[in-house]
């Protein structure tokens, strides 16, 4: 070891390195060159500075925040706005106090998606907010420096945020939950310092870009101040949330409905994830048994259970996932297979007894006792609580912006999003409602790359009270025909045609949704969130994964039948975004699979309207039918 | 023609002065593993980190209560989960080496050449060092272990406690402002910037005198002179652990400074003393020893002194410390379901109690 080497980080090194660089060089290059140690610290005050106007105070609750989009949608932890309400009030390093609504929360996660209102310039525009810029956060390193902003002890009395800086200890952690909440997985481990009260706030790389939020660390011995192992949720796993937190929605994660475990056999080499044990579940529908190996969960690498766990927690609830497993067969080796997994939720209960959301009436975390704890600062370490508890005054502004109801963060920006996509629809579709008289649709009907001999045609007859709805479908000369309104149906009236999954069932009810929107459900429909949908192709691919698109998902119930519709934005010829209902899926009962009808080619019918012209019946992860629509006919 | 060559090199020095840290990290994480053995009670881990330091298997980590165990497991940097034993250990240094035993393992792992390491020249304080250990068990199977950077602070002999007892070495250590020493830190390695391995992260202490933590790591150049009960000197260090392995002479425990001297002489031995609670049991007398004769026998555990309870073998030392030659002393010993009182006459010692000094820093190299 060169003396130079291990004394790199000495203050001499840099006269000494200086000396060095001077002696061959041109003075001008030399002095440009001659401190690389000054021109990183001028960068990195330079960065500090610049992400710094987006560092939030969170005065209700007491911990840190980071405005992401300039109209004011921050994120904190759940564990910093647990048991505040709907109403917060937030400072930012303006020294401005901002009055702030809860919009999403994923207390699993510890994450919660907040509002700040903006302030109104003097033309009485909404001034916009300084916002923290985005970053992959899988492309952070072990090795790589980063820094944290916020609030630790809630120093910040004029909302200027504390910056501590540190090493990337550890990349892909999992850590376990705590009370069934705070399971942080796949998150950034940080010797940075993170203390009580920087909970919430933005963990950035040294380009200023945010990569996780802080919340969590390791204590024992040392008192629950910083110990040198800080986490950090990643906002990678946060944006796979982003759309159901912006929905309103209390967020669940995900199981996969198979429990694994790592092979523990001294003679495995490697070590490996095998399925231990199934329920009831999409996984089991999907082909998975007992002692295969699980290698790749979207698209990555599993062979630990830790690593299993980490890929499977960033992901919602009902998000479909590819699950590629090897199985091993006697005298064949082993066969691998990759197959479409929907997760179930990770929650038993959301709601409590009373129907109230368990969490947002929640107790505030008691003091943490053991390792891996949430941070938040104790109760009178909160400025905005005096000694005669919340402060006084006129009501919150926020509280317009807010709707408690159970199973929902805030029930109000459910519907207003809900309302937005419907709206969208409409916009690309045209007036269906006004056609409630019969519709047709003709066309060449397809089973893989084989074309039916007789053409096929499906017919809606007319929606008028007091007159039975009929769904007839003409399919390969054979002529199937659903009364959804008569009594007695059998269950597989409901399922025709056989092998389907509902086809008829489903068909009814692409055309009550397209012509009544959420009318067509009695209970109305209620925004789900975002998810990807995959392609109805007649062959699997190899992958998945990369084929995925996102979709804002509507759900109505009609009867016992749960409808789901999937709305994807789509980008027009010219330019302009517009929503197209890309898929329905039918669910005829919670434990089988449902039947999906993927209408693709929306095209302009007349009178202003737009039609599918290519409608997929998927079951099963088989293409029951395929129809290319000639004509569509719309009384 | 020498400008050039000046510049070209200059150019060098700039590029090759920092590797990236995440390449450090993984070079330096092919050569650690994760240690399992006793504890998960009392706030004790369970599980812990080591060094390899030779291409066959060798570990070396601290001499802690997780080794007192048949059941010594290790994590090797890829997963691989093979068992491992005690193959030597220095109380003074408070060091141990294992050896794992898995006879399909490769011969050619990657290794830390520590005695190579150990004729370098000490690190000075104000450098920066990079810690990595298993702290908080955070890594599992082939996980990275956590990375934390330091700058090093100070180089001084160690005086520290882990709660009530004092902490087994005395020696140089290397004192980091990071908070390196967490449970199941020790064993790790406290490497340069570049991933040279400078010392051993230790013990969870807290200062003697202040009772604030104290993050230390044992260099890999530490030696520690001893002199024996007839003033003969021995040097123990870690480059002689780790040279001679297996064949390795641990110093006589009536050679260590920190234990009270011996006025009397019982002739009992005790069962080692691994934990931090270690029973009294009696393991061994010596012929015609003072224990032989009161009619102590092996696996008796020793209850009380004079009427007061014994629980472990640190108050049995401290309590028998003061001890005059030929008083008798009541003691109280279970023996199977049975208590029994023997009265014990204690013998003179054989010789004067000895004295350990630790070696300075080898700062004039």
């Amino acid at each position: 070891m060169s003396k130079a080497k291990a004394n790199e980080n000495h203050p001499d090194r840099r006269s000494a390195l200086a000396a060095l660089l001077m002696a061959p060089l041109a003075p001008g290059l030399a002095l440009a060159l001659q401190d690389p140690i000054a021109l990183e610290e001028a960068k990195r005050i330079e960065v500090v500075k610049r992400v710094s106007p987006s560092v939030v105070a969170v005065v209700t609750g007491g911990g840190s925040g980071v405005v992401i989009s300039p109209d004011g949608y921050a994120l904190t932890n759940f564990h910093v706005v647990q048991g505040q309400g709907g109403a917060l009030r937030c400072g930012l390093p303006d020294g401005n106090l901002y009055d702030a609504v809860l919009v999403g929360l994923d207390k699993i996660g510890d994450v919660a998606l907040i509002k700040l209102l903006p302030k109104k310039d003097k033309d009485g525009k909404d001034t916009p907010f300084p916002f923290a810029v985005i970053g992959d956060s899988d492309t952070v390193k072990v090795g790589d420096w980063s820094f944290a902003m916020g609030n630790p002890f809630l120093l910040a009395a004029d909302f200027t945020p504390t910056v501590t800086f540190g090493l990337v200890s550890g990349t892909h952690r999992y850590q376990y939950p705590e009370r069934g909440m705070f399971e942080y997985t796949d998150c950034i481990q940080v010797d940075t310092s993170i203390n009580p009260g920087n909970s919430g706030g933005p963990l950035f790389d040294m380009n200023g870009k945010l990569v996780g939020i802080n919340g969590r660390g390791s204590f024992d011995k040392r008192g629950r101040v910083n110990s040198g192992v800080g986490y950090a949720i990643t906002l990678n796993q946060i944006l796979n949330f982003m759309g159901s937190l912006r929905s309103g929605l209390l967020v669940d994660h995900a199981s996969l409905g198979a429990t694994v475990a790592t092979a523990n056999d001294e003679e495995v080499e490697r070590t490996q994830v095998l399925v231990s044990n199934l329920i009831n579940s999409d996984a089991e529908r999907r082909g998975l048994a007992l002692g295969d190996e699980i290698i790749r969960l979207a698209g990555r690498r599993v062979s630990t259970v830790n690593q299993f766990k980490n890929v499977l927690g960033i992901y919602p609830k009902g998000w479909r996932l590819p699950v590629t497993y090897r199985r091993r067969v006697e005298g064949a080796g082993s066969q691998t297979r990759q197959v479409l997994v929907r997760l179930m939720g990770y929650e038993k209960r959301e709601v409590d007894e009373s129907g109230r959301p368990i969490a947002p009436g929640g107790k505030p975390a008691p003091r943490p006792a053991r390792p891996g704890q949430p941070m938040p600062p104790k109760p009178g370490e909160n400025p905005g609580e005096g000694p005669g508890g919340k402060e006084e005054g006129p009501p919150s502004p926020a509280l317009k912006l807010y709707e408690e109801k159970a199973g929902y963060a805030n029930f109000l920006v459910n519907k207003q999003k809900r309302d937005e996509a419907l709206a969208g629809l409409k916009n690309a579709m045209g007036d269906l409602a006004s056609a409630g008289g019969l519709w047709t649709a003709k066309g060449k009907g397809f089973l893989g790359e084989k074309k039916m001999e007789a053409p096929v045609k499906f017919e809606w007859s007319e929606l008028a009270q007091g007159k039975p709805e009929i769904i007839r479908a003409l399919v390969d000369g054979v002529d199937f025909a659903l009364e959804p309104l008569k009594p007695d149906l059998t269950a597989q009236a409901l399922r025709d045609p056989a092998g389907s999954g509902g086809m008829l069932t489903a068909l009814h009810l692409m055309r009550l949704f397209l012509a009544k929107g959420e009318k067509a459900f009695p209970q109305g429909m209620t925004h789900g969130g975002e998810t990807p949908l995959y392609p109805p192709l007649d062959q699997d691919p190899e992958d998945w994964w990369p084929l995925r698109k996102n979709a804002q998902v509507l759900e109505g119930t009609l009867g016992g039948t749960r409808a789901l519709a999937f709305i994807t934005e789509e980008k027009g010829t010219d330019g302009k975004v517009w929503n197209r209902l890309a898929c329905l899926e039918v669910w005829l009962a919670a434990d089988e699979d449902p039947c999906e009808l993927h209408l693709d080619r929306v095209k302009p019918v007349g009178g202003g309207r737009s039609m599918p012209h290519l409608i997929t019946v998927r079951h099963n992860q088989v293409n029951f039918l395929r129809l290319e629509v000639d004509s569509w006919e719309l009384r | 023609m020498g400008a050039a060559l000046g510049f070209f090199c200059a150019s060098m020095m700039v590029l090759a002065q920092d590797p990236p840290l995440a390449d450090v990290a993984k070079r330096v994480d092919a050569r650690m593993v994760k240690v399992f053995g006793a504890g998960g009670v009392r706030g004790l881990p369970a599980y812990g980190t080591g060094i390899m330091v030779s291409p066959t298997g060798h570990v070396l980590t601290v001499n802690n209560h997780i080794l007192d165990t048949t059941e010594l497991r290790v994590h090797l940097a890829d997963g691989t989960r093979v068992m491992a034993k005690v193959v030597a250990s220095e109380p003074e240094l408070d060091l141990a080496l294992l050896k794992i035993e898995d006879s399909t393992a490769p011969d050619d792992l990657p290794f830390f050449d520590l005695i190579a390491a150990a004729k370098a020249s000490p690190p000075k304080p104000g450098t920066l060092v990079l810690g990595f250990s298993n702290q908080f068990q955070i890594a599992t199977r082939d996980e990275p272990l956590t990375v934390q950077r330091g700058i090093l602070a100070g180089i001084t002999p160690l005086a520290a406690r882990t709660g009530a007892f004092l902490v087994p070495y005395r020696g140089p250590a290397l004192i980091v402002d990071a908070i390196t020493n967490n449970p199941g830190a020790a064993g790790g390695a406290l490497t340069t910037r570049s991933g040279e391995l400078l010392a051993i992260v230790g013990r969870e202490v807290s200062n003697e005198l202040t009772q604030t933590w104290v993050n230390y790591a044992i260099p890999v150049w530490a030696s520690v002179e001893l002199t024996d009960a007839g003033g003969a000197t021995r040097k123990v260090s870690v480059s002689e652990l780790v040279e001679k392995k297996e064949k390795y002479k641990p110093s006589n425990p009536a050679d260590r400074s920190r234990e009270k001297p011996a006025t009397v002489e019982t002739g009992i031995l005790l069962v080692p003393d691994v934990v931090e609670r270690t029973p009294p049991y009696v393991d061994y007398l010596t012929q015609g020893g003072a224990g032989l004769r009161a009619g102590l026998r092996p696996d008796d555990l020793i209850l009380s002194v004079e009427g007061t309870t014994v629980a472990t073998i640190a108050s049995w030392k401290e309590m028998m410390a003061g001890r005059k030659p030929g008083q008798p002393v009541r003691l109280e010993v279970r023996r199977g379901e049975k208590i029994e009182l023997i009265t014990l006459t204690p013998d003179k010692p054989a010789n004067p109690p000895a004295a350990a000094k630790p070696v300075a820093a080898p700062s004039a190299r």
